[in-house]
């Protein structure tokens, strides 16, 4: 009898599976290899998001690719939008118009906004907080609103960001109502930071990544600047007209999750401010180059090769085109910051966690499937 | 504020809500949204553009039925809503306007097949076309 309890006091060892058809994970499964309630190891498993974007973009151009970039992660779609166009200008070396840089910003800093109200509520979900869930979700809806009202449909923008400007320009009073939604979501700032003790208990001094470990796995954007690295793209490498705002990085070093979530409430506010100053600054003009005024099916991208990266909500998120001259890119390869974040650091982070604070490890890093598998 | 989130629901007990009830009442869509398309056959000059920009590959040109053949003797637009992602590319690059975009966003149905758009012909012709055979 007393051997019996003291085996079972020890834990036994067994699989677990963490998705992929978890309501938690998303389209990507972790295996974990547990020890009573403790994890032991983690093995990511991606795999099931895989829709071959890569390949699909050689057999398109680029106004097509345009649309498909979207997909690559359905949180974010405009920044994608902005990546992909900023890749294409580049090897077609077109400097497009100065409205269509600022519209560019406002509605990629709206994304990540939005992108960030998600994480906050998938966060909220993944320790046990469901109201975080409803409010985020409501809270998003404003912005997809505006989405609508701006790029014509409400998640997935298709394209509205496109090779040589944006597809077409600011429906009348739309610099009235961005404000008024900034209002809402500042709103929304004040409920994330009011010290919930839930977000406490579970989050403080989970989870730790140092900083060292966090060059060593490739973590980028919020999960290493919750490490204590000063880094962002949109500082380091400017594009588009970011340099011309004020606006700070946001750092902290305790490295844990709680300092994750933390990091996402802070740019929320600093992306408020940099939208508040390029409406202020909204040149007039045109919002497309004449050239690509019209989609066409067919034209010429010349031959070069090029890498461009952005600032992504989730971390640093790149292109890379080859054109051989065609119309069409000869290849294109996609860096999606959740690839890192999903397989070294979410395996590392998970040795030694509770089983309940799985999901919590998973949401604190702002992953998502779908720019991991493209 | 240690338990701020708990006065702050507290709060909600007396604030509106932020849906509202879906079947008796919704939120306007906006002017521009990507809906189902309106296709118009007498406008459409058979370029064939809305077929090549498609990224999904959802329009096809094909021939109008045999009875309508005299009056619509070219190719037309047959759109699969199933596979549309709705960009609204085939509506930038028509020259003559032909295929818009409406605001109608009801598509969902059991039937794959009802999802096929096939090229509609005017109530005119359709008449026309009645007379003649009898």
């Amino acid at each position: 009898m007393i051997d019996q309890m003291e085996s079972a006091a020890k834990g036994s060892d067994f699989d677990l599976y963490f998705g992929p058809a978890h309501s938690g994970s998303g389209n990507f499964g972790v295996k974990l290899k547990i020890n009573g309630e403790q994890v032991v190891s983690a093995v990511s498993d991606p795999g099931y998001l895989h829709r071959g974007f890569e390949k699909l973009m050689e057999y398109r151009v680029p106004i097509q690719n345009a649309v498909i970039s979207d997909r690559l992660c359905v949180l974010e779609a405009l920044n994608w939008n902005l990546l992909h166009a900023e890749a294409v200008d580049e090897l077609m070396g077109i400097d497009i118009p100065e409205r269509a840089k600022y519209i560019r910003v406002i509605v990629a800093e709206l994304s990540r906004i939005q992108s960030h109200i998600i994480w906050f509520g998938v966060l909220s979900i993944g320790i046990g907080f469901d109201t975080g869930f409803k409010l985020a979700f409501g809270y998003r809806d404003y912005i997809l609103d505006l989405f609508e009202m701006i790029t014509g449909g409400r998640v997935y923008p298709t394209g509205y960001i496109c090779p040589g400007g944006v597809r077409r320009d600011l429906p009348d009073g739309a610099e009235e109502k961005i404000l008024q939604v900034l209002d809402k979501i500042e709103e929304m700032i004040d409920l994330e930071e009011l010290e919930n003790p839930v977000f406490k208990a579970r989050l403080k001094g989970l989870a730790v990544l140092t900083l060292y470990d966090a060059i060593r796995l490739g973590a980028t954007g919020p999960v290493i600047r919750a490490s204590g690295m000063k880094t962002d793209v949109r500082k380091d490498e400017p594009y588009e007209v970011y340099d011309r705002f004020d606006f700070e990085i946001p750092v902290r070093y305790e490295g844990d999750a709680y300092a994750r979530f933390l990091i996402g409430v802070e740019e929320m506010k600093q992306s408020i401010k940099i939208i508040k100053q390029a409406l202020r600054d909204l040149p007039d003009g045109p919002v497309i180059d004449k050239k690509l005024k019209k989609p066409r099916p067919k034209g010429k991208i010349p031959k070069g090769e090029v890498y461009v990266r952005n600032e992504v909500s989730r971390g640093e998120g790149a292109f890379y085109m080859i054109s051989d001259g065609s119309g069409m890119p000869y290849r294109c390869k996609i860096r999606g910051p959740s690839f890192l974040h999903m397989i070294p650091v979410l395996e590392y982070l998970l040795k030694g966690v509770q089983i309940a604070d799985v999901p919590a490890v998973y949401w604190s890093l702002n992953i998502c499937p779908a720019d991991l598998d493209r | 504020m240690e338990w701020g989130i708990v006065s702050r629901l507290a709060k909600n007990l007396f604030s509106k809500p932020m849906t509202v009830r879906f079947p008796f009442e919704a939120i306007p869509i906006a002017e521009g949204y990507r809906g189902e398309h309106h296709y118009d056959i007498d406008k459409c000059i058979s370029c064939g553009l809305c077929a090549k920009i498609c990224p999904n590959r959802v329009i096809e040109m094909i021939e109008a039925p045999e009875a309508y053949r005299e009056k619509y003797p070219k190719k037309y637009a047959k759109i699969d809503l199933g596979k549309c992602c709705f960009c609204a590319l085939c509506q930038d690059i028509c020259p003559k306007g032909a295929i818009k975009l409406t605001k109608n966003v009801f598509l969902g149905t059991f039937d794959r097949m009802v999802s096929i758009k096939y090229p509609s012909f005017p109530e005119e012709v359709k008449s026309d076309v009645a007379q003649n055979s009898t």
